[in-house]
């Protein structure tokens, strides 16, 4: 074992220990507690007594908690005993780490399942856990604590089994059984649409729903440890007949048949690959570094199971929260809200709140929350409230705003207005965020992201918080009229009773949130160094995935150098293989050297982190490093190439189509000599434009193109027209002044204007225009109708042949 | 008859002429190759041509079947609206994010324009020190504003001249170092419509859209390594990591080591303005940092084609290049020597000319031998435009 100083958090080997599932519980004597008086023996000898009687023994004695067999005359130890707190406090000294409170024996005892008085182990220590940083007066943590490391069994990377992406060995085998009404029934909870519905959703209709559920529950390897034999076998949990060993077998047979259709992974021998490990196998890297001196309720989510959320923040009464519609657990420590979805606490329970921060006048309200989009609005992530027109306090969500109501003496009965985040920052994103609001009376509500002031200031002065409403409910993602909901994922949540100030607030967001753990890689057959390790800090990331950072060479001998070793393409391995994806340290090259090590910090691989997909679940996914040169040892890799895709057919396509808007304009102004910059036609041409064809599809010709074309072949022709010169080039013949009756009469007078539009924009003699001979034919009926108009001119009948023939299709199809 | 019923007349008359002659285009006397000749025309030079310059294409594809319309394409490039239309046109899209044509002339698409006309090695567009600006009588080129080329398309100018479309470079105009100009990447349109806020990523999707002919769904590869995915990258989004290992990846990390090329580039709007500011990232890399705080801090301007491995290698990547450098102008490089660049060429001037993408085996066969005439000839567009007008010809 040895000593680094690496991260502001302290850990314990101990706890490996209460990793693995806890200590079995123990049975008690028989006794009867005395009834718990009102304290009446030796005033506390010390100071550091009396932190211990606050802190601690006032919440320990009663006899529904360690008091009712740690009393004086009860079972040692009696650190709970009523009568002489100072050999109480001799007593609970021995069982205390005031320096890792969290690390205690006596956490560790309670958490491990032993008299827990909450159904939750894992709250009953985190609450122990609290009041003991709270007697200590360690809150503040400090930085610079050190993480002692400790070598992990040492494991051969095993061929291993591995969930397949379908769903449908599982639908046909555990699927049927736990679906089943007459056998496993576990429909009547494990579904989403149960009456009383009890996450994981293994049993759910929808079958890959349930196996995504139930993945995590299943050992493939070793199908007796699976959760779902276990929980029947062990701890007889709802077993169908009368005989929980039977339905065990039933449940471990159902699994062993979807085991025996899935293969086992072989690794390629050829890796170099380091020893194995689980998560769990690693150091635990606790988050105790929080600032926490003011906490009055907190939420952990570690429970994993049931629907009640514990408050963890050991402040009596505990507010403990109800889940209702679709909220469920998430791996990792965490909650997913989805639609329908709350978790909502007693009016009797969130008294407290009101009663508390009457006094201070102050607050905060703290989350780790992951929006699920960023565009819901009026979304509520946390709310002490009665409905959607009176409040105490919420946090909410408005699309990339957060939104902070708050009532107080400047404010209305529904603490509007509300503090909105600046929309143009876009503060709330759809990724895990760290978000504080606080209230004081100098400054009024503020809001945090991500340990940064976001700089919007109350639009209303701060005032006192006396008209707080004690009647109303704690709900986190939504309004207790169940008509606010916020969708996405608390990982933590907290109140204060006091207004966090900058720097506590970036302790906390600096201190992260859930579960994480060192994992030491033994390479120290690859290498030849003693104890040497590739460290990698790991946590489960969300319910669906880890995260690896900080890749380390470390050797746990003090006295090991590295010398220099070649490190070059660091991959992750999972169940036996490398993970397809997310392996951020392949392009890892460089070499540790005794130059660059430390034997307390070792030497940093990387400074980026990755996410590996998970696949069977914390406890069981079973990982490795391999390298592709380590040392002397090398992996020849074979580069992967791409695939050249066959090359499919398409639809044969018309080899003909429209000319576009400018094509048009080009054309038109070619032909009849008029300039695209005329004004005249200039001003039509921006009229019409994004009215004429965008692009040469003739499938996509649409009579409204016709009719731009048209216009602007009019305004064209138009302006030749009446432009002495450019007529003369275009209808030379062409004599305005006559009488169009007189000078279209006959055939060779329609050809005056028939015979320059042939020429010019039909063209001579191209097989893919239309013939010479309808094209006139069509013209001279044209002319010959307009000439005989009354009031017809010359000018007139000249426009609106050229206008046909310029606008037509003769022009426009290419 | 007054002027109303007068106007009436006249589009009613047009409406129904029109649709006559729609309907009436059977074909008539004429020889093929004629027919030929006004088609290669239409499509170079976006307008009909004139009955001499008619004669004279189809007298070039009678004389020699082979090679006369390629000759004869080379004929209708004469025409002005070649460059002030057809080419325009082709360009525009790709200086705008909404990918339309109906937008002004501005120096990205002159700075094309110019570089078809002057047969400029087309791998210098993504590259070069080049710029095209105004000759005598226009304005001087302004780096704050389009005014020049906005007057150029008003005038409706002769691009076609070389003394009204003057290559320069860019370096001398825009106050960039030529050392860190990239073509038409680094010119004012293109800055203005990609590098303007967000975080550059726009202007490395784009060019991959429009001179790859790619895009990012088309080079998805969640095989690559992530670790130069920045920070701004939510891993787990909506709580979710598994849409981050199936899809974010797949696009983010091949195209944020390449996208690091545009580190020091932005565009200001206040001053209407390309920044390229030599040594220092710009903020826009490292927004968002605590989206995934472990995720890739971006300190200078170093790219890495992660293309080069995987499913990629498809794209043809040059080796004759390193595959990795520093700034917008080696990046641009590397893609500009791609099979793909190449490709991606003829097959953008196939759909001009031909009014249709290639469909069949007969049509890749041409896009193929096109491919090669333009990299042999030293990637000349107008050989590109030649070859695949006289391969859509017609009958």
């Amino acid at each position: 074992m040895k000593n680094i100083h690496y991260l502001p958090v302290l850990v314990a080997v101990v706890l490996l220990a209460s990793c693995g599932g806890g200590a079995p519980t123990t049975s008690n004597p028989n006794t009867v507690p005395p009834v718990v008086s009102t304290y009446s023996g030796p005033a506390p000898q010390s100071a550091a007594v009396q932190s211990f009687r606050i802190s601690f023994w006032e919440n320990v004695k009663a006899n529904n908690r360690c008091g009712g067999c740690h009393y004086a005359t009860g079972q040692a130890p009696r650190f709970a005993r009523n009568d002489d707190v100072n050999l109480a406090y001799a007593d609970a000294t021995s069982l205390v780490n005031l320096t890792q409170p969290d690390q205690s024996q006596l956490v560790l005892k309670v958490a491990g399942g032993h008299n827990c008085w909450l159904s939750s182990n894992s709250a009953c220590g985190d609450i122990l856990t609290t009041w003991i940083r709270n007697w200590a007066g360690s809150v503040a943590g400090g930085g610079g604590t050190q993480i002692q490391l400790q070598a992990p069994a040492d494991t051969v990377v095993g061929q291993s089994k591995t969930f397949p992406d379908s769903a449908a060995g599982f639908q046909s085998t555990i699927w049927q059984l736990v679906r089943d009404p007459a056998r496993g029934n576990c429909l009547r909870c494990h579904a989403p649409n149960a009456a009383t519905p009890q996450s994981p959703f293994f049993a759910s209709a929808d079958v890959n729903e349930a196996y995504a559920a139930a993945r995590a529950k299943i050992d493939l390897d070793n199908t007796s440890r699976s959760r779902l034999v276990v929980r029947l076998r062990e701890e007889s949990h709802n077993c169908w007949t009368a005989s929980c060993a039977n339905d065990a077998n039933a449940m471990q047979a159902a699994i062993d048949a979807f085991a025996a259709g899935i293969s086992l992974t072989p690794i390629d021998a050829n890796l170099k690959i380091s020893r194995a490990l689980t998560l769990y196998d690693g150091t635990v890297a606790a988050g105790g570094n929080r600032y926490e001196a003011n906490t009055i309720a907190k939420y952990e989510f570690k429970t994993g199971s049931g629907s009640t959320i514990f408050d963890t923040s050991g402040v009596e009464p505990a507010l403990n929260l109800n889940m209702s519609g679709d909220i469920t657990w998430m791996g990792g420590w965490g909650v997913n809200v989805k639609a329908g979805g709350k978790a909502q606490g007693s009016t009797a329970g969130s008294r407290k709140l009101a009663d508390l921060l009457k006094v201070t006048g102050e607050f905060s309200v703290e989350v780790w929350a992951a929006p699920a989009n960023v565009t819901q609005e009026d979304a509520y992530i946390v709310s002490y409230s009665a409905g959607v027109m009176s409040r105490n306090v919420t946090l909410g969500q408005r699309a990339y705003q957060y939104e902070a109501l708050t009532r107080t003496g400047t404010t209305g009965a529904n603490g509007a207005p509300a503090l909105l985040t600046r929309d143009a920052d876009r503060d709330a994103q759809a990724s895990l965020q760290h978000v504080v609001l606080t209230y004081d009376p100098v400054n009024g509500r503020r809001l945090y992201v991500n340990g940064n002031f976001t700089g919007d200031m109350d639009p209303r002065a701060g005032s006192t918080l006396a008209d707080w409403d004690d009647t109303f409910a704690l709900v986190l993602g939504n309004e207790t009229s169940n008509n606010r909901q916020w969708q996405g994922v608390l990982r933590f949540a907290a109140i204060h009773s006091r207004a966090l100030s900058l720097a506590q607030i970036q302790q906390n967001f600096a201190a992260g949130v859930g579960e994480r753990y060192f994992l030491l890689f033994n390479v120290t057959a690859l290498t030849g160094v003693p104890q040497s390790y590739i460290m990698l800090e790991a946590s489960q990331y969300d319910s669906y995935g880890y995260l690896f950072t900080k890749p380390t060479f470390i050797s746990l001998d003090p006295n090991a150098r590295p010398g220099s070793i070649a490190l070059e393409g660091i991959r992750i391995g999972i169940n036996g293989a490398e993970a397809q994806a997310g392996q951020a340290y392949a392009n890892v090259k460089l070499n540790v050297t005794d130059a660059n090590y430390t034997p307390a910090g070792g030497q940093l691989l990387s400074e980026v982190g990755t996410i590996i997909g998970l696949q069977k679940g914390p406890a069981a996914d079973q990982f490795f490093l391999s390298f592709d040169r380590i040392g002397t040892q090398t992996y020849v890799r074979t580069p992967v190439t791409g695939i050249t895709q066959a090359p499919v057919d398409l639809p044969a396509q018309s080899d003909i189509g429209v000319r576009t808007f400018e094509q048009l304009n080009q054309s038109m102004s070619r032909i009849t000599g008029v300039a695209t910059t005329n004004s005249g036609v200039r001003s039509t041409y921006l009229q019409v434009q994004q009215q004429l064809p965008p692009v040469p599809s003739i499938e996509a010709f649409l009579a409204s193109h016709q009719t731009g074309v048209a216009q602007l072949a009019i305004k064209y022709c138009s302006v030749m027209v009446d432009n002495p010169t450019a007529r003369a080039a275009f209808f030379p013949s062409l004599n305005l002044a006559a009488a169009p009756a007189a000078q279209f009469a006959d055939a060779n007078g329609k050809d005056i204007l028939a015979t320059p539009l042939l020429q010019k924009v039909v063209g001579t003699n191209v097989a893919s225009q239309p013939s010479d001979v309808a094209v006139r034919a069509e013209l001279h009926a044209l002319i010959g109708k307009l000439a005989a108009k009354p009031g017809a001119s010359s000018a007139n009948v000249a426009k609106a042949a050229c206008a046909a023939a310029l606008g037509s299709g003769v022009l426009s199809i290419l | 008859m007054n002027r109303n019923q007068s106007g009436r007349n006249v589009i009613g008359a047009v409406l129904a002429v029109t649709l006559s002659a729609c309907f009436t285009a059977a074909a008539f006397a004429g020889p093929a190759q004629r027919a030929q000749a006004k088609r290669i025309h239409d499509r170079i030079a976006g307008v009909p041509p004139s009955a001499v310059v008619l004669d004279q294409m189809e007298a070039l594809i009678v004389a020699n079947p082979a090679t006369g319309p390629a000759a004869a394409a080379r004929v209708a490039m004469l025409a002005p609206s070649f460059y002030t239309t057809v080419l325009k046109n082709w360009v525009t899209p790709w200086t705008n994010r909404d990918q339309t044509a109906f937008a002004p002339l501005n120096d990205y698409t002159a700075t094309v324009i110019g570089m078809v006309r002057d047969d400029v090695d087309f791998r210098e567009v993504l590259g070069g020190d080049i710029l095209y600006v105004g000759g005598a009588g226009l304005p001087g080129y302004s780096p704050a504003n389009n005014n020049l080329y906005q007057q150029m398309e008003d005038d409706d100018v002769d691009l076609s001249r070389a003394n009204v479309l003057v290559r320069d470079t860019q370096s001398a105009h825009t106050g960039i170092p030529a050392a860190a100009t990239a073509g038409v990447l680094t010119t004012r349109a293109a800055a203005q419509a990609f590098f303007v806020a967000g975080t550059n990523r726009a202007m490395f999707r784009f060019t991959m859209i429009n001179h790859m002919c790619k895009d990012m769904e088309q080079v998805h590869d969640v095989h690559l390594p992530p670790d130069r995915i920045r920070q701004d990258v939510s891993r787990s989004p909506g709580g979710d990591s598994r849409l981050f290992l199936n899809n974010c990846i797949g696009c983010h990390n091949g195209m944020d080591p390449l996208a690091q090329a545009f580190a020091f580039y932005n565009f200001n709007e206040t001053s209407g303005r390309i920044e390229y500011t030599s040594g220092q990232v710009q903020p826009k890399y490292l927004i968002n940092m605590d989206n995934f705080k472990p995720g890739y801090i971006t300190r200078a301007d170093g790219w890495d084609n992660y293309w080069r491995q995987g499913a990629n290698t498809v794209l043809g990547w040059s080796g004759q290049l390193p595959g990795s450098g520093n700034g917008a102008k080696s990046m641009g490089q590397e893609l500009a020597n791609s099979d793909q660049f190449a490709r991606c060429q003829v097959e953008k001037v196939f759909r001009t000319v031909c009014l249709k993408p290639p469909v069949n085996g007969a049509d890749r066969t041409e896009v193929n031998r096109i491919i090669g005439v333009f990299r042999n000839g030293g990637y000349k567009v107008k050989d590109v435009f030649a070859e695949t007008a006289a391969y859509c010809k017609g009958g």
